[in-house]
Order: C-alpha cells, then sequence, then structure tokens
C-alpha cells in the first residue's frame, strides 16, 4: 500500500502531492527524507509514520516546532486513538499536508462546459484588439457628442483613462480568480467578455433612450433601461465564472443572479425612503433627441390641451388629504 | 462783476432757503410728535398666542378703525390663528399696556389685510383717508418695530406703484418687522395706508385705502367669514385669478421679436419682463438669448407657501459652434431644469403631475399665408405639471415647457409657470401663449 502525502495551500486545496510506497515515511528538510520540505519551520528530520492496519503510527524525531493534528478522522469515533486514519490533516513548521492511501476516491471528472470551449475562443489578442479600439472609439465619441463647452483633450483623456482602467482592473481580477481556482488565467477572454458587455451596453442604452424619447415612455429609461442593465450584468457575471471557475452551470446561474437580485435589493432599500415622499418640484421626462431619431407623429394643440383635464383630475387626486 | 453785484441778494436767498429748511424740520418734528400723542390710544401691538405654551408666537401692529372695536391689521401677522383656531389666540396690547382679546372678523389674502374686534374697547378710531395724498408729501409710518415699542417712522408718501396688478403704496421708509399692520399717516393724521412690506433701503409698501374700506363693507354687509376662514380665502383666490385672467386673456398680447421667434412682451401691469443672451462671451461655443417675465405680486397663505404667482420666460438657442448632438446634449440640459416661480410645502399642495406629448405648434389664430408655409408648423415637444391646493379646491400651480424639436441647430424654448389658477384658466393661458410665443 503506498501512502500519498499532499501539500495543502489555501483554502485547504491540494498544491502537490507525494507517494511514498513501503511501509514506512519519514518527512523534513533533509534530503534523506521519503518527503522533502523547503518550510525553513520544518526540522530536518521531522517525524515519521508507520503503516499500522488501516492507519499510520506517527513519531515526532525530536522536531524543533513539533506536530500538529489538525483533523483526525479516527479520532472522531475514538478521541484516545493514536493511530492516524486516512485524511487526517496535520501542520509541521507552516506547511499543512494531508495523508491518505492511494485508494482515496477523487471526485468525478468535470464535463467541459460549452462556454469553456466558445469563451475559451475569446482569450485572444486578435479578439482584443478589435474590440478594445471599438470601445474606445464609442467612449470618445460619446464624450465629444455630449460635450458643449469647448473641447479639451485632456479633460476628455482622464475620463477615458479611468474607465478603461476600471474595465482593465475587472479583467484583471478575474484572471487572478482564474489563476488561484483554475489554475489557468483566461484574462484577455475575461477582458473580451467586460468590452463586449460594454458595447452591449451603450447600443442597448441609445437605442431604449430612443424609443423611449419617441413613445413619450419614460419608464422605459426609467425601469426597463436599469433591468436590461442588471440582467446584462447578471450574463457577465455568469460568463466570466464559467471562465474563472469549475462551478456547474446551475450554480453559475444561481450565484449571478443573486448578486444582481442582491445590487437590485440595495439600490431599491436605497430609493425606498424616498418613496411617497413630497417633492417641491416637478419630475417630467426631459429627455430630448436629434430630430433624425424622431420618427413618430404629434397632436395638434386642441388635443395636447382636451387631454390636460386628465392630468388635472390625477393632480386633485394626488393631493386629496389622508 | 455781476457775480459781485448779487452776492448780497445770494446771501439773503440762501438765508432764506436755510431757515425754511429749518422750519419745516422743526414741523416734521413736531407734526410727528403731535401725531404721536393724539392717535397713540388707537395703535396696538397685536400679538399671536400659543393656546399651548401661552406666549406670544408672532406680534404685528394694528389700529383701530371705527367705533365698534374693529382694528385693522395684515393677514400675515395673523395668519397662525386663521389657519388654526384651535391652536392660537390673538390680543392685543395698548400704548399703556393694557391687554385684552381679540376676535377674527374677515380677511384679505389678495391685499394683505386683516379685521379683528375687541369687545368694550374705548378709545377714539383713526380717521381713514378718502382720497390719495399727493405724491413727494411727508408721512409717518407707526407701529412696533421689533418689539420696542410704539414707534414714529417718518417718511416719503410716493405714489401707488403702476407697476403690479395688485397696487401698493411706495412708501420711502423703513418699515421693520413688527410694524406690519400698523397705519401710516398723513400730516393731518389720516391713514393713508397700511404697512406691509419692505424691499430694503427705505423702500417699503403699504396696502392702499380701497382695499380696507371694502373689507369693512364687505364685513359689515355680509356674513364674511361665514363658513370658515380657510373657505373664505379659497374663494377670494378664486375670484382674484378669475378677474386677473380674464382680464389678461382678453388682452390682445404685444409681441417683440427673440431670435427668429416671436415671443410676448411685457403684459402690463401682470408681468415685468428682463432679458439677456451669452452673445458677449466669448468663450461661448453657442448663442443663447432669453427674455423672463415675472409678477411682482406674490400672495402670501402661510408658512412657505405663496401664490399668485405668473412666470412666463423664452429661450432662443443656436448651435454656432456645436454639432448638432452637442447641441442636443446642452438643448436636454436646460430643458431638463424648470421649477415653479411658488415655493409650497406638502401640507399646502399635491405633487406634481406631470405629462409630456410631441405637439404640432400650429394655432388657428395662423392667417391662410402662414397656414400655406409650412414652416410655421413646428413639431415640439411640450410638458404640462399640475400640483392641486390641498385646502383651496379648484386651485392649481402648473408649469408648462415647450421646446421644438425639429431643428438640429437651433431650438425656440417656451416656459411659463402660473401659481394658484383654475383649470380653465391654465388651459386658455397655455393655448393663447402657444398661439402667439412661436418660431417664426
Amino acid at each position: 500500500m503506498a501512502v500519498i502525502i499532499e501539500v495543502l495551500g489555501w483554502g485547504g486545496k491540494s498544491r502537490h502531492h507525494y507517494r511514498v510506497e513501503g511501509p514506512s515515511v519519514t518527512i523534513g528538510r533533509g534530503y534523506q527524507n521519503d518527503v522533502v520540505l523547503s518550510d525553513s519551520h520544518i526540522s530536518a528530520s521531522h517525524l515519521r509514520l508507520d503503516a499500522v492496519g488501516e492507519g499510520w503510527q506517527m513519531s515526532d524525531l525530536g522536531s524543533l516546532n513539533g506536530v500538529e493534528i489538525i483533523k483526525n478522522p479516527a479520532a472522531d469515533s475514538d478521541p484516545l486513538a493514536t493511530v492516524l486514519a486516512a485524511g487526517t490533516e496535520i501542520k509541521i513548521g507552516r506547511t499543512k499536508l494531508r495523508i491518505i492511501a492511494d485508494s482515496h476516491p477523487v471526485e468525478a471528472a468535470k464535463e467541459l462546459h460549452r462556454l469553456d470551449k466558445d469563451v475559451g475562443q475569446l482569450n485572444r489578442f486578435s479578439i482584443w484588439l478589435p474590440l478594445f479600439l471599438l470601445v474606445l472609439v464609442i467612449d470618445v465619441a460619446t464624450l465629444y457628442a455630449s460635450s458643449f463647452i469647448e473641447w479639451q483633450w485632456k479633460n476628455a483623456l482622464s475620463s477615458i483613462l479611468y474607465t478603461q482602467v476600471f474595465l482593465l482592473m475587472l479583467a484583471l481580477f478575474w484572471g487572478g480568480l482564474g489563476r488561484f481556482l483554475r489554475e489557468e488565467s483566461n484574462f484577455l477572454g475575461h477582458y473580451n467578455l467586460i468590452l463586449l458587455a460594454t458595447l452591449v451596453y451603450s447600443a442597448s442604452d441609445w437605442l431604449i433612450g430612443i424609443i423611449g424619447y419617441n413613445l413619450s415612455a419614460e419608464f422605459l429609461v426609467d425601469t426597463v433601461a436599469p433591468l436590461f442593465n442588471l440582467s446584462l450584468v447578471a450574463v457577465l457575471l455568469s460568463a466570466n465564472f464559467a471562465l474563472a471557475t469549475n462551478m456547474l452551470a446551475r450554480q453559475r446561474w444561481i450565484t449571478s443572479v443573486g448578486l444582481v437580485v442582491l445590487i437590485l435589493i440595495v439600490s431599491i432599500a436605497n430609493q425606498i425612503q424616498a418613496w411617497g415622499e413630497f417633492s417641491p418640484y416637478p419630475e417630467y421626462f426631459a429627455a430630448l433627441e436629434l430630430p433624425v431619431l424622431q420618427l413618430g407623429g404629434a397632436e395638434s394643440v386642441d388635443q395636447f390641451i382636451e387631454g390636460l383635464d386628465e392630468l388635472f383630475a390625477d393632480a386633485d387626486r394626488l393631493a386629496e388629504k389622508d | 462783476m455781476a457775480i459781485y453785484k448779487t452776492t448780497g441778494l445770494s446771501l439773503k436767498i440762501l438765508l432764506g432757503l436755510l431757515l425754511c429748511w429749518h422750519i419745516s424740520g422743526f414741523t416734521q418734528n413736531e407734526n410727528a410728535r403731535t401725531l404721536f400723542a393724539e392717535n397713540k390710544t388707537a395703535i396696538f401691538q397685536i400679538r399671536v398666542i400659543d393656546v399651548t405654551s401661552g406666549s406670544k408666537s408672532v406680534i404685528g401692529s394694528g389700529f383701530l378703525v371705527n367705533a365698534e372695536g374693529l382694528i385693522a391689521t395684515n393677514y400675515h401677522v395673523i395668519q397662525l390663528a386663521a389657519s388654526k383656531p384651535e391652536q392660537y389666540r390673538i390680543e392685543y396690547l395698548t400704548a399703556g399696556d393694557k391687554i385684552g382679546d381679540l376676535r377674527l372678523v374677515d380677511v384679505d389674502v389678495i391685499n394683505d389685510l386683516a379685521l379683528v374686534s375687541a369687545q368694550g374697547l374705548k378709545a377714539q378710531p383713526l380717521s381713514l383717508a378718502v382720497a390719495e395724498p399727493p405724491i413727494g408729501v411727508p408721512v409717518f409710518a407707526l407701529g412696533n418695530p421689533l418689539d420696542l415699542g410704539l414707534t414714529v417712522v417718518p417718511g416719503t408718501y410716493n405714489g401707488i406703484n403702476q407697476t403690479s396688478y395688485h397696487p401698493r403704496v411706495h412708501f420711502t421708509g423703513s418699515l421693520n418687522a413688527g410694524m406690519s399692520g400698523g397705519p401710516t399717516l398723513s400730516e393731518a393724521g389720516e391713514v393713508i395706508g397700511v404697512n406691509v412690506s419692505s424691499a430694503g433701503n427705505q423702500v417699503s409698501f403699504l396696502v392702499p385705502m380701497a382695499a380696507l374700506h371694502e373689507l369693512i363693507v364687505e364685513s359689515q354687509n355680509s356674513s364674511g367669514a361665514a363658513g370658515g376662514m380657510t373657505r373664505r380665502i379659497g374663494q377670494q383666490l378664486f375670484d382674484d385669478q378669475e378677474e386677473k385672467f380674464s382680464r389678461m386673456l382678453a388682452l390682445d398680447w404685444p409681441t417683440m421679436p427673440l431670435g427668429q421667434a416671436q415671443v410676448i412682451n411685457e403684459l402690463k401691469p401682470f408681468v415685468k419682463c428682463w432679458g439677456g443672451s451669452n452673445s458677449s462671451s466669448e468663450k461661448a461655443q453657442f448663442l443663447s438669448a432669453d427674455r423672463t417675465c415675472r409678477s411682482e405680486d406674490n400672495i402670501y397663505l402661510r408658512g412657505k407657501f405663496n401664490s399668485g404667482v405668473i412666470e412666463y420666460q423664452f429661450f432662443w438657442l443656436e448651435a454656432n459652434k456645436l454639432n448638432a448632438p452637442q447641441f442636443y446634449a446642452y438643448y436636454q440640459r436646460l430643458f431638463a431644469d424648470f421649477v415653479p416661480g411658488n415655493s409650497a410645502e406638502e401640507k399646502d399642495v399635491g405633487d406634481f403631475n406631470c405629462d409630456d406629448q410631441f405637439v404640432i405648434s400650429d394655432d388657428s389664430s395662423d392667417t391662410l399665408q402662414q397656414k400655406a408655409n409650412k414652416k410655421s408648423k413646428r413639431k415640439t415637444k411640450t410638458v404640462f405639471c399640475v400640483r392641486a391646493y390641498k385646502d383651496y379646491p379648484q386651485l392649481y400651480d402648473v408649469l408648462f415647457l415647450q421646446g421644438t424639436v425639429d431643428n438640429s441647430h437651433g431650438a425656440f424654448l417656451s416656459h411659463f409657470t402660473l401659481a394658484g389658477v383654475s383649470q380653465k384658466n391654465a388651459k386658455a393661458f397655455a393655448r393663447k401663449l402657444m398661439g402667439v410665443a412661436k418660431w417664426r
């Protein structure tokens, strides 16, 4: 029977492991050991494990810092057990180890999700460059089109820089998470996903604005656009999870939608105290679009004046005393 | 040579002038002294007392107008007692430190007047002037400035202000807080106006006697405030706006050009107009010219609630150096930034209720020639907001906003707010304004 010594990393995940054949294993910093660890708090000859039945008997070989048993499954049933069962976790120096037999079961293989393949395609410089340039151009154009004071590149530059650095940080965060959780980083893939979402956001914002303006429908801009943006965030989160983690599709969606619902709840909670509060100022739909984007018809002055009666009736209702 | 010859004569004239000046100064002081002494028994401090705390919340002045104990003061002095009679009572304090209770008889919110009466008050009432004194005569305002005791403020009568719809006497002299509701007397000792407000720097205003005469007659003839003071005030507001708007809407509104648009000029005596533009600014990327007209009338109702304001405003915009999207970015910013011309609180009015529509501005008043010319039709975005008064039925504050949306490089924007207006009048005003103010 061979014994497997796993070196554990942050969060109890196995970083690497040693496989030792034979009835006994020595662990220490010295090269004569079966398992050689470079932790400076571990003694040259730190401990020895001898196979006893289903478990191992541990002997401290006079180490400086001793051995700490973090978890021993055998102690669950018998607190006085001296034998370490398979799955025992110990700490020597600053290193955590797990001791298991080679018959220890491993998790079933996970199917590669489709996104993995599709989104994996995104992890390319040749996709990133045009996307990045497109986002940059749209960013500059939007700023330029909304600037009615004298155009100054230095002001525009700082605004663009802030946005792009923020997007870069997001991509770096996801890339880092992937490196940690899956030991692979799809940094460019994440970056491209975020850039794509930015493009969809710009396009939808513009489109909903125009539809809302033409229909005189403030709720499209007020309610539908934010809800659409939140769903966009959910999709973006889920795709990023797919690239950076080993979560199953269901878990990904639950987590992403859950996060978005959380954002929604927080923003509603922020507004809830303003609901029903009196405002001395009128809230009217002030959106204006270029004449070429004004597609619908218009009513006559007479029709407009006639339509006001309803407005007065509603105002009376709003002023009713409780 | 002639100078030397006339020296003696000029000296005499100078001496004469000095003497006259001295005498007139003397008589003015003498007059103030006699007026004060003769009339102080008929002038009181009016106090509004909070029933719960038993102490005064508001002080003002008032004066006896007839032998039955009727005292005139300002509505704004006794406003708390008028709107919350269960919480506030009114009392008077004589120059001789005698205190007595007052009963609210009637109010005139439009002219900021109120009548209160005292039981068994024995004093000689002040005589009320029937005719207007000549402009420039010295007059004397009496009252209790800042609770300092009865005080005389000499000043000059400057006639009835012709630039506001509700007339006010322009008094050059300093009215201070607490003098509100006190009388201003002529040298003959007749009341020529009721102290009401100050614009600072010796510019003060009095309510003309005509309004007081009318209120006294009304309070004696009819049951006055029967049915409650709130109902009475509501009726006065409604009647006042009915008369004001019927006069204003019957006028042929004078116009003037603003850019390529035709806008409404000063509607006398309802509003005063100002205007401006950014054309002198070198950094300006676009042209913006505006004309703003606003009424001087401001009817105080209570707390932070006032009404009676009429305001209309026009903007002419040209894109100049801006491209179309940039111009519209500015235009939208301007369009989003309009607020009502009066102030009100939650207890006074409901929330604003707004609607926006695309409207083709094309009025029946257009001539056939204009109708044939398609350019007189303009597509606009038109916003209308209404809020209703909680205590005064059938009265509303409205805000109107109309901007052209069919030109990429220019725009014409009209805005008005009317405070305390009926539905019928607000609609008629909107219709008339849309017909007159337009991009030609």
